[in-house]
């Protein structure tokens, strides 16, 4: 419903901008995520596969709006450069919540937009994201999407059952 | 790249005072938030001084935050009950219980109220009343540790609908802020599962 009222309406040059970002950011997520299942076996493994299709799905619903309105999607990278080495499951699992933080902070760019249908679909990843990294990461945040320190706290403890 | 304005907090970096704090409502810092806060907000918020100058968007933007306001006072409200009635729950509902103290002062923080206005704590009964043990269909909800999840997790799961329904009616701002606190409420659906399971 709201992918096909974004899908609709023309896209405005910000928008535009916060779509690609977002589109970059999925592109990341998807690479990512193949170097988080390498580390991880059993249930942990197959929640990181899961959520790499979540991101194959988001990345094409992007690339979809934006050929829509004329424009050209962004492309992937050849390859990306995780921020930290990734040595086994400890390292995999943080590195997913690397890339959900980010994606959730670049969809969080999509709910400022006018377009509603932006502003929905901006929205529901953020919450999608958000699902993600608390399960990746073993705790809730009060403010998903936000840089840490942004508002209130960095970070806050919540309950503790992390995949991995 | 955020729209939201940028505004350290210096007290809600302290952890310490973090967690104390979010049980009490802030002072308000009316004037940090009309230097933080858009424009649009603090043309919607000065009442008083709102007829002065003819505010681009009134009413509805403050009514939502308003709405936002009461229904995570609500929820803290119902936190505080289910936490005084079974304490055994406590170690694991306080940390969400804090995360909503933060979303509240967020919130309150994009009010703007003018000096010697009620119009803040009229939009706010559940910040009066204290904290305690609810009788008799309060918000305590249903008794029973496993009952008194449930009920929590139906709270969490239509504050956060009501969150997302309505941000395409605020300004960009507060949309973002509106849909952090959605996915935080959402995400602690789970996080109250676990509780339960006594995770």
């Amino acid at each position: 419903m709201a992918r096909t009222t974004a899908r609709r309406q023309p896209l405005t040059a910000a928008e535009a901008a916060v779509l690609q970002a977002a589109l970059a950011a999925e592109h990341a997520a998807v690479y990512g995520y193949g170097i988080v299942g390498a580390h991880l076996t059993g249930a942990a493994f197959t929640a990181a596969r899961a959520d790499w299709v979540a991101h194959q799905v988001a990345r094409d619903t992007l690339e979809s709006m934006l050929r829509s309105a004329g424009l050209a999607p962004v492309a992937a990278a050849v390859a990306y450069r995780p921020p930290q080495p990734v040595h086994g499951s400890a390292t995999a699992i943080s590195l997913a919540v690397t890339l959900e933080n980010r994606v959730a902070a670049a969809y969080l760019d999509l709910v400022a937009a006018v377009s509603p249908g932006v502003r929905k679909l901006g929205a529901r990843e953020v919450v999608a994201a958000a699902i993600r990294a608390a399960s990746w990461r073993g705790r809730t945040v009060a403010f998903p999407g936000f840089p840490p320190g942004m508002l209130g706290l960095p970070k806050s403890a919540g309950s503790t059952s992390g995949r991995g | 790249m955020l729209a939201a304005a940028a505004r350290p907090d210096p007290a809600a970096a302290d952890p310490a005072i973090a967690a104390t704090a979010d049980l009490t409502s802030r002072p308000r810092r009316a004037v940090l938030a009309a230097a933080a806060s858009t424009a649009l907000l603090a043309a919607a918020g000065c009442k008083g001084v709102g007829a002065l100058a003819a505010p681009p968007r009134p009413a509805p933007e403050v009514a939502l935050l308003h709405a936002a306001i009461a229904a995570e006072e609500k929820l803290i409200a119902r936190y505080h009950a289910v936490i005084t009635r079974s304490p055994g729950l406590a170690a694991g509902l306080r940390p969400l219980r804090a995360e909503h103290g933060r979303h509240l002062a967020e919130l309150r923080s994009r009010l703007i109220v003018p000096p010697g206005s009620t119009a803040g704590a009229a939009s706010s009964p559940a910040a009066a009343r204290p904290p305690g043990p609810a009788r008799g269909g309060g918000p305590a909800g249903p008794a029973g540790p496993a009952a008194a999840i449930s009920f929590l997790q139906e709270a969490e799961r239509t504050a956060a609908a009501d969150l997302l329904r309505r941000l395409t009616a605020v300004s960009p701002s507060l949309a973002q802020l509106m849909a952090s606190i959605a996915a935080s409420e959402v995400t602690h659906v789970a996080a109250l599962a676990a509780v339960r399971g006594g995770g």
